[in-house]
């Protein structure tokens, strides 16, 4: 049996396609303007991997934050609850999901029979999410992907405040003046970062295994000042980015096995 | 004739310019009606069986009927007078042959008005109030000739002295912890001070006979009140949103109007449940707001979410000032002695309040109690705790509730928002992995 997962979030659309719940097929197309459009384009993308059409496809849902937009599908799950299917999938003693995307950073608590019971969402600023490394990456001049690496050559770790992109930013400039090296300003941005994410997982509790998924998850600068704030390990999947997408597909064939 | 107030030097809010003045309030006019239309529409669409005695809370929100009486009434010499929290005692108002209305302002687009004179960082209850008192949105404001403000959180105790630029100002100081020796004693005294102020202002004599007819009136609306909350508990007969609605409509309506009116939509209701005519399937999520009070006509973004909301849920039971709060305690009086209707009018309104200004040797227990209550009696399965910014007492009081409902297994959520429309979109995602949760589709 074939089902699919459409994640349409705010900067990219993924596309998980499952055959018999492994993944056959997966793609990412920037949501642009016309995120019906893209999503139509990953979709047909993810089909052409797994050598499949839309008709093969039992059930498909839908997720993230245009998901009431998301074209061809049959149903659709929030992405917290996407968050916690695919945790629990990718790894089965998850009790503490995290996703960070471009925009939004949220936690899930599972139990132990990996139900959802809890979750947090960071609080309307993208000061925890992508979109914060990004503008620090600008203001370093850096490629973002080059961020995470060069900031675990920082010898120490100066500190800035993150309570907002726009400040965060003019913070990044005083370290700038204050002539401190790229790579400890990138690893504050990173610890900052962190620490907002931190703070929103400790009010849900720390429980063991905490995963790591979301776009923002594939960042080792991040991911190292992230261990270090929560002072736990982190289980983080292949293709972290698809994972909001993949736990939609697999919520799509209990729905297509229950109909 | 008096020279009126707002001739005569502000010492808070500068005079705006005529012709904005106008727009301002035509436009915040416009909007205002056209949500209560569509508020109204969208309640109607959400409800199966919807009580045919509705339709007098449907036409009574709409303020202009009410506006029309307070008009008359004014006419006729009888005085409005206004208030901002729950604890001014009514009780007094109406034995002195006055008026009462409530006045927190529900409208978003005043925010931004009241931004001019405050902080954006202010609660937006608040910033509303005087926003709307600046273009004049509120008819009830508009027609108040004084207000009892009782200073409860930080943003009324300062909302009272702006108001000040406007009418005559009654402000009460409210003691913090409830149980010190002298509290009680302290409010009884404020409640005497009050009473004499309103008598001065109307001109009319509270006699003790007058103010227990006031008070057999208002017992009576409790009753009425808490008929229409205990309807709540069992399969859902009245959508939340419906229930809110009769709960504000009590802030302006006339009380003996307000009673039977409600008392002829619980007859109504208690039939539904004879025949089963349930408003939504009995196995829909229900669910309890907690926190910031939600006002008329705008800020019913939360209600809304939750009861439209895909998986849907219903609210059975809220602990909110502007709702199911405002009345459910009825003033006891043992003898009808003036000595000992003052004593129980300072108890009702000082002792039975749960809202988190207080304190007290255990902290605010009543409120815990209350909320653990409610859970348990209108088997409530999830809990939203609602503070919109700069709320601070609410929300600092959260994580005392939730560790509380923790222990229970109920599922709480906080959710923060503002005086604004622009976020509903991240707080329908927010509602409805909560709704998803507790109807258990999440079923790994």
């Amino acid at each position: 049996m074939a089902t699919a997962g459409i994640d349409l979030g705010t900067q990219t659309v993924k596309v998980v396609v499952l055959r018999n719940g492994e993944v056959a097929g997966r793609a990412k197309v920037f949501s642009g303007f016309d995120p019906v459009k893209s999503a139509e384009e990953a979709m047909a993308i993810a089909l052409k991997e797994a050598k499949l059409t839309r008709e093969d496809l039992k059930h498909v849902t839908a997720t993230g934050s245009g998901m009431d937009q998301a074209p061809l599908k049959d149903s659709t799950i929030s992405m917290m609850g996407a968050d916690a299917k695919a945790g629990v999938r990718l790894f089965p003693k998850a009790h503490t999901i995290i996703d960070i995307g471009a925009e939004e950073a949220r936690a899930v608590k599972c139990d132990d029979k990996g139900i959802m019971i809890d979750f947090v969402v960071n609080e309307r600023c993208a000061a925890g999410a992508g979109a914060f490394i990004e503008a620090m990456a600008r203001a370093l001049e850096l490629k973002i992907e080059d961020m995470g690496p060069l900031s675990l050559k920082a010898e120490r770790a100066s500190t800035i405040n993150a309570s907002c992109v726009i400040f965060g930013e003019s913070d990044v400039v005083t370290l700038i003046h204050r002539q401190e090296s790229k790579p400890e300003i990138a690893r504050a941005v990173f610890d900052a970062m962190a620490d907002r994410v931190s703070s929103m997982v400790r009010r849900l509790g720390i429980n063991p295994d905490v995963v790591l998924i979301g776009g923002v998850a594939k960042d080792v600068g991040f991911v190292a000042s992230l261990k270090r704030k929560l002072g736990v390990d982190l289980s983080i999947p292949d293709n972290p980015e698809f994972a909001g997408a993949f736990g939609a597909a697999v919520v799509a064939a209990g729905r297509a096995k229950e109909a | 004739m008096k020279e009126p107030k707002n001739t005569q030097e502000r010492k808070y809010v500068a005079e705006l310019p005529q012709k904005e003045l106008e727009d301002l309030r035509n436009s915040a006019k416009a909007v205002s009606d056209r949500v209560i239309t569509e508020n109204i529409e969208r309640m109607k669409k959400t409800s199966a069986n919807r009580p045919e005695a509705m339709k007098y809370f449907d036409d009574f929100a709409t303020f202009a009927l009410r506006e029309t009486e307070l008009k008359d009434a004014k006419a006729k010499g009888r005085k409005v007078i206004g208030y901002f929290c729950m604890f001014a005692p009514i009780e007094l108002i109406i034995a002195a042959d006055a008026i009462p209305v409530r006045v927190n302002s529900g409208w978003y687009d005043t925010s931004k008005i009241g931004d001019r004179i405050v902080p954006v960082e202010v609660c937006p209850v608040i910033r509303s109030t005087i926003g709307a008192k600046m273009i004049g949105l509120s008819p009830f404001l508009e027609l108040s000739d004084a207000l009892i403000s009782v200073l409860t959180c930080d943003g009324m105790t300062k909302l009272s002295e702006v108001m000040s630029d406007y009418m005559p100002v009654i402000a009460m100081p409210l003691p913090r912890v409830k149980d010190s020796p002298h509290s009680l004693e302290f409010w009884r005294e404020e409640i005497t001070s009050v009473k004499k102020q309103i008598e001065e202002l109307t001109g009319n004599k509270i006699t003790t006979k007058k103010l227990r007819t006031a008070i057999e009136l208002v017992q009576k609306a409790t009753k009425a009140f808490r008929r229409l909350q205990d309807l709540r508990k069992g399969a859902p007969v009245i959508m939340g949103r419906d229930a809110m609605l009769v709960n504000q409509v009590f802030l302006w309506d006339d009380v003996a109007r307000w009673t039977e009116k409600t008392e002829a939509l619980c007859d109504e209701l208690e039939q539904h449940v004879k025949e089963k005519k349930w408003v939504c399937p009995p196995d829909t999520p229900r669910v309890m707001v907690t926190g910031t009070p939600m006002f008329w006509p705008d800020n019913w973004k939360l209600p809304s979410l939750v009861e439209e909301a895909s998986p849907r849920g219903v609210i059975v039971a809220d602990e909110l000032c502007s709702g199911e709060r405002l009345l459910y305690d009825p003033v006891g009086v043992d003898e009808w002695t003036s000595d000992d209707m003052y004593r129980a009018m300072s108890e009702r309104y000082l002792m039975a309040s749960t809202c988190p200004c207080f304190t007290s040797k255990d902290g605010n227990e009543d409120r815990i109690n209350w909320l653990l209550n409610k859970v348990k009696e209108w088997n409530v399965q999830g809990v939203i705790y609602y503070v919109v910014r700069g709320c601070m007492l609410y929300a600092m009081e959260y994580t005392r509730v939730k560790r509380v409902l923790d222990k229970l297994n109920i599922p709480t959520y906080y959710l923060d928002t503002e005086y604004t429309r622009e976020d509903v979109g991240q707080m329908k995602t927010r509602v409805e992995a909560f709704l998803e949760m507790l109807s258990a589709r999440v079923d790994i």
